[in-house]
């Protein structure tokens, strides 16, 4: 449709330049296509490298950090109350008709739209796997215009198909940069158990728009729906939508204003989805500015996406450097034996300390291993008490209910409940261990980082001098930009990473949650009651609440076991990530041990001709050390409000 | 029969206060209920926070009495009933009634709480001289689920209050879109209301349905199905009788509309096609100063106010349609807003029964009492508390209605639907009751001994079951009752 060409227009580079004046401009620097396409281009120059000297370890992390510049996969989650307007904001964010929409409840399952230079569409379904009986994810090519009989209400009422999202990508510009929006299926207040798919969805993603229409002003399941999203995604934005239907929507904005004050700093932005659609039939700018986008989409480029690849960029240039390091230690022990033979003892001997104390860095009893497994240690037992209370609290209230009364005419309303009050339970616990976790992977960061500080760096006398371009070897990471950081998109990453991946722990990663199976629960508890109805008073309290009592019970059994699944991804996340690092440095060490004592026996005419080679070598490193844009620190993302 | 059963009630109350003479809070609260038999029916207009009460209870008075804003607006449960001269008396918590000044801005009333603040004040009582208060007595709640926690809180003690039954002997809730904040007070309604499970006193208003369909001129009839679609909700069913679609704003507007406004539709509908929908195409392009605008910027924004840009459209098209004057396009807008639907129901399925509902109200709070503080004598008001509840009929038609709308009745599907229809499922009157509207009397005469054969096979084959029994006698009772009008 014409949607393309007005996007071609680009009303979102005026804005987001706009924004840009108001930053330092080494930012617009990282958010610059071009300067990320040096670094790309550097990180391939220095994987040759690394490639060239037999260190595949290095290479493997340089791809990595590639592909994760080149696509930074950044997830903005679309939520709100029903029939606010999600899809059709969607919808008009691309320009193009992709979410379906209806007067009555559209979506029923989340759907992800993303950069692809052909349109395509995806349904990703799970099938039980006959061999292992684990469930099994699949995705299933579907054609992009019928989308709405899969993932709408009504092609697919109560999803019995058994969807549990769908993908679209589309050749759209504001997607190119790797930003991946997800339409989402209404939250009815925070009991329902639709909320707990969307809550868990919101862990896995960067940024979160809460979509509110201007027919009035936040109500209290919208304000829960806000808290529980702050704390569970670093980027929450507040959508006003509809302005083009309520004349009173300003006055609407200024009283959100003042509700999210409460919260902190919370940009909102004033829409109106069937202006921006019109605007783009219309080929109309002026529409389209009255519609509100420019600046939320300059929000989406320059506050979520220019973050996200900062922190791209950021992670690159602390790659980069960690690589260069890690070969620019052999280079150099190996020049300072060939130019000081008599330091070569000492040498050797202070890279041994440092090799021995890295070992016990990397042992199992480092600090930042214990402090993890320790943490992780807690996390569950924690987690697991916590939930186990919150579900008896639940059970206890549930046994009073029956005790008050006849469970027989209201089970109906007993199950609900009971189906309710477990919801939200799982999804103060769900949010609670989501927080805890993070915090952990920050502390068992800042320690390593801290640690590793400690490690001695290796001073040679005398070669400083003959370099003099190079600086004394710079602490790898600069605390503060610290691990921490990166392993947050390390951890991220791995969520929301591959597709599947991020599926498998956001959508499947709570199975029971599903309203599916809760209600599957329930059902086989509510025939084998039926079938004593016609006992006595005592008899059917007894039942009731031995009903309610296993179905509790596997609840918290499944739900504990999700969690502590989940837990224990996070763990493995995590040590995997610190340990490569070491295991690198390790390596890094070893070969500048054994490169010292080899060139001790050099000959003396290969020796003039190795000192120049290596110097060579490592004027080069230097060089390329010092075309890393400079980039900001990091600082809280939300210092821009919207106005 | 009801007139009867009043009387009745009324003796119990009378009775009752005898017995509580030293209590001052009992006697007032028994005065009450005296005065509450005498009075019409109390229909409370409840809802989620902005879902448009006010409006509403504007657009059924026909005159914008009750303030309407943007922002949140109805703190204070506030009292319409019908007096010859406007006056607003205010019922704080502690101590007594005050009377206030009439005080209107743009014909809404402003009440001035004075020294009091919201929590102080148990309702105010706006007394006016509107006909449709003549039949009941409109009570306006703040919203439910409001970000002040008291606000709501006030309208839930009110309404559905835990410990004592509810103040309104029928409700209107207005929900915009199936929340479970909305089930979850609706349950708690009928659980109050219902003492134990009977309740036929609750319908659904889809409020602010023009919004449904993003102020399209099809939206009423999207809202419509999507009305439908509540209606056959299993959970929503038992909880109110019907779900109506109604746009609430522009009801009201066309209740209260102008001359003046009138000439301004007609302006935008003389207007070509494709300028009138640019002027349209939002809010603020409506309301904004320019060139191809045709009427006062101050006229355009108080049409957009009074009627949003639904109601503008559907005007504009209503007048293009061939509407001529001003009370024409008044009466149109009100058919199309489905407050004509609205109110209809409430002629049916409330006023009919006002008299039964109101008793039910009276005869609860009354039980209430004796059982919260019961004193030498009451056993007795209560047994003939409990002999009014079962040898009144129409008490025990809506105990049977509730039965069905809450758990079903004991009989085949075709016979429960006849049953329900019988009792007066969808309405009081003789012939809807027999499902022949246009028949002739005779032949519903016909139709009734029919009946009556039916059922008293039913009643006694001996494979029916003992509670299948009780519905067929009240059926049975119900029949013979339309036998001996026809």
């Amino acid at each position: 449709m014409t949607g393309s060409t007005s996007n071609s227009r680009t009303p979102e580079k005026r804005g987001s330049s706009g924004q840009v004046a108001e930053r330092p401009p080494t930012v617009a620097a990282a958010v610059d296509e071009h300067a990320n396409n040096q670094l790309a281009e550097l990180i391939e120059t220095v994987a040759r490298a690394a490639s060239s000297m037999g260190r595949s370890d290095l290479v493997q992390r340089l791809d990595h950090t590639h592909e994760r510049l080149v696509d930074p996969n950044v997830r903005v989650i679309v939520i709100g109350e029903f029939k606010q307007g999600k899809s059709k904001l969607v919808n008009a964010i691309v320009n193009a008709p992709v979410c379906p929409i209806d007067d009555d409840i559209a979506t029923s399952v989340p759907t992800t739209i993303g950069y692809g230079a052909q349109p395509g569409a995806w349904v990703i379904k799970v099938r039980e796997n006959k061999e292992s009986h684990d469930p099994e994810v699949y995705r299933e090519a579907i054609p992009i215009d019928s989308l709405a009989q899969y993932v709408s209400e009504l092609g697919n009422a109560n999803n019995e198909q058994g969807i549990r999202a769908a993908e679209v990508l589309l050749p759209r510009e504001i997607l190119r940069g790797g930003l991946r929006l997800i339409d989402s299926p209404g939250v009815g207040g925070m009991d329902s158990a639709h909320a707990l798919t969307t809550l868990s969805a919101l862990a896995s993603a960067h940024a979160v728009l809460l979509v509110s229409d201007a027919s009035q002003e936040y109500t209290e399941p919208e304000m829960q729906l806000f808290r529980h999203a702050m704390r569970v995604s670093p980027n929450v934005a507040a959508v006003l939508a509809k302005t083009d239907l309520y004349p009173e929507w300003r006055a609407i904005k200024k009283i959100d204003r003042n509700h999210l004050k409460e919260l902190g700093e919370v940009p909102l932005f004033a829409v109106s989805s069937d202006l921006r659609l019109l605007a783009a039939t219309e080929n109309s700018s002026e529409l389209n500015d009255e519609s509100g986008f420019p600046k939320l989409v300059a929000h989406l480029r320059a506050d979520i996406l220019g973050q996200a690849e900062l922190i791209g960029a950021r992670g690159a240039v602390h790659d980069i450097t960690f690589v260069l390091d890690q070969i620019t230690v052999s280079l150099r022990s190996e020049l300072t034996v060939l130019l000081h033979p008599e330091d070569t003892p000492r040498l050797i001997t202070e890279l041994e300390i440092t090799k021995a104390k890295l070992e016990e860095f990397r042992s199992r009893s480092s600090r930042w291993n214990t402090t993890l497994n320790d943490g992780i240690a807690d996390l569950i037992a924690d987690m697991d008490y916590d939930l186990r209370d919150r579900l008896r609290r639940v059970m206890r209230e549930a046994e009073e209910s029956i005790d008050e009364g006849d469970p027989g005419p209201i089970w109906e309303q007993i199950t609900e409940w009971v189906d309710q009050r477990v919801a939200t339970a799982i999804s103060e616990t769900f949010v609670w261990t989501d927080e805890r976790s993070r915090w952990l992977t920050e502390e068992v960061a800042e320690l390593f980082a801290q640690d590793r500080n400690t490690l001695p760096t290796i001073e040679v006398a005398g070669t400083n001098d003959l370099l003099d371009v190079v600086d004394p070897l710079p602490a790898v990471g600069d605390g503060k930009l610290g691990a921490g950081e990166k392993i947050y998109i390390g951890v991220r990453g791995s969520y929301g990473g591959v597709l599947m991946m991020g599926l498998a722990t956001g959508l499947i990663g709570l199975p029971l949650i599903n309203p599916l199976s809760l209600l599957v629960g329930v059902l086989v508890g509510r025939r084998a009651y039926r079938e004593d109805m016609g006992n006595r008073l005592m008899r059917r309290r007894m039942e009731a609440k031995g009903i309610v009592r296993r179905y509790i019970d596997e609840v918290t059994f499944q739900v504990g076991k999700e969690l502590r699944d989940r837990m224990r991804t996070v763990q493995r996340t995590i040590r995997d990530h610190f340990t490569g690092i070491g295991d690198e440095m390790n390596r890094s060490l070893g070969e500048a041990l054994q490169a010292a004592r080899q060139s001790a026996d050099r000959f003396t005419e290969d020796r003039d001709q190795r000192v120049a080679q290596l110097q060579g070598q490592l004027r080069q490193l230097e060089q390329w050390r010092g075309q890393m844009p400079e980039l900001p620190p990091p600082a809280p993302v939300k210092e821009v409000s919207s106005r | 029969m009801s007139s009867d059963a009043q009387h009745e009630a009324h003796a119990l109350v009378r009775e009752a206060r005898d017995l509580y003479l030293a209590s001052d809070s009992a006697t007032r609260l028994l005065e009450e209920l005296e005065m509450r038999l005498q009075e019409p029916l109390r229909l409370a207009i409840a809802g989620i926070v902005k879902a448009g009460k006010s409006t509403l209870l504007n657009a059924m008075l026909g005159e914008r009495i009750a303030p309407t804003d943007a922002g949140e607006c109805t703190r204070v449960v506030t009292w319409y009933r019908y007096a010859d001269s406007p006056s607003i008396t205010l019922h704080p918590h502690v101590g007594p009634p005050r009377r206030l000044r009439v005080h209107r801005v743009d014909g809404q009333v402003q009440v001035d709480l004075g020294d009091l603040s919201a929590e102080d004040v148990e309702r105010i009582d706006i007394g006016w001289p509107s006909r449709v208060l003549k039949s009941a007595i409109l009570i306006d709640t703040p919203g439910i689920a409001s970000l002040s926690q008291d606000v709501s809180l006030r309208s839930t003690a009110f309404l559905a209050p835990d410990h004592s039954p509810g103040s309104a002997d029928a409700i209107v809730y207005l929900i915009r879109h199936l929340h479970p904040m909305d089930v979850g007070f609706l349950e708690a309604f009928r659980d109050t209301a219902a003492g134990a499970s009977r309740t036929v006193n609750a319908v659904a208003v889809l409020s602010r349905a023009d919004e449904l369909g993003s102020g399209r001129i099809d939206s009423l009839i999207s809202a419509r199905k999507v009305a439908t679609r509540y209606e056959r909700d299993g959970q929503f069913a038992s909880l109110a009788l019907g779900v109506i679609p109604v746009a609430g704003l522009v009801a009201e507007g066309a209740r209260t509309l102008r001359e003046s406004e009138f000439a301004a539709f007609r302006t935008l509908a003389e207007l070509d096609r494709n300028h009138r929908e640019r002027l349209l195409v939002s809010a603020d392009r409506f309301v904004k100063p320019g060139e191809d605008q045709v009427l006062d910027d101050a006229v355009r924004a108080q049409l957009l106010s009074r009627f949003g840009v639904f109601g503008v459209r559907l005007a504009t098209s209503l007048i293009r349609a061939g509407v001529e004057d001003s009370s024409d396009l008044a009466g149109q807008m009100v058919q199309q807003s489905g407050l004509m639907a609205l109110r209809e129901f409430i002629e049916r399925h409330f006023i009919p029964r006002s008299t039964t509902l109101k008793i039910r109200s009276v005869l609860d709070a009354l039980e209430h009492l004796l059982r919260e503080e019961p004193q030498s004598g009451t056993t007795s008001v209560l047994a003939g508390i409990e002999r009014l509840r079962l040898t009144n009929h129409s008490l025990r038609e809506l105990s049977l209605l509730s039965q069905a709308q809450a758990t079903g009745l004991p009989l085949a599907d075709e016979d429960a639907v006849a049953a329900v229809r019988i009792v007066g499922g969808q309405g009081t009157d003789a012939a809807v009751r027999m499902d022949m509207v246009d028949a002739t009397p005779d032949a519903i005469g016909e139709r009734v001994n029919a009946d009556l054969a039916h059922w008293r096979t039913l009643m006694n084959a001996p494979l029916t079951g003992r509670p299948a029994i009780e519905v067929c006698k009240v059926v049975i009772r119900s029949l013979e009752e339309i036998a001996s009008q026809t």
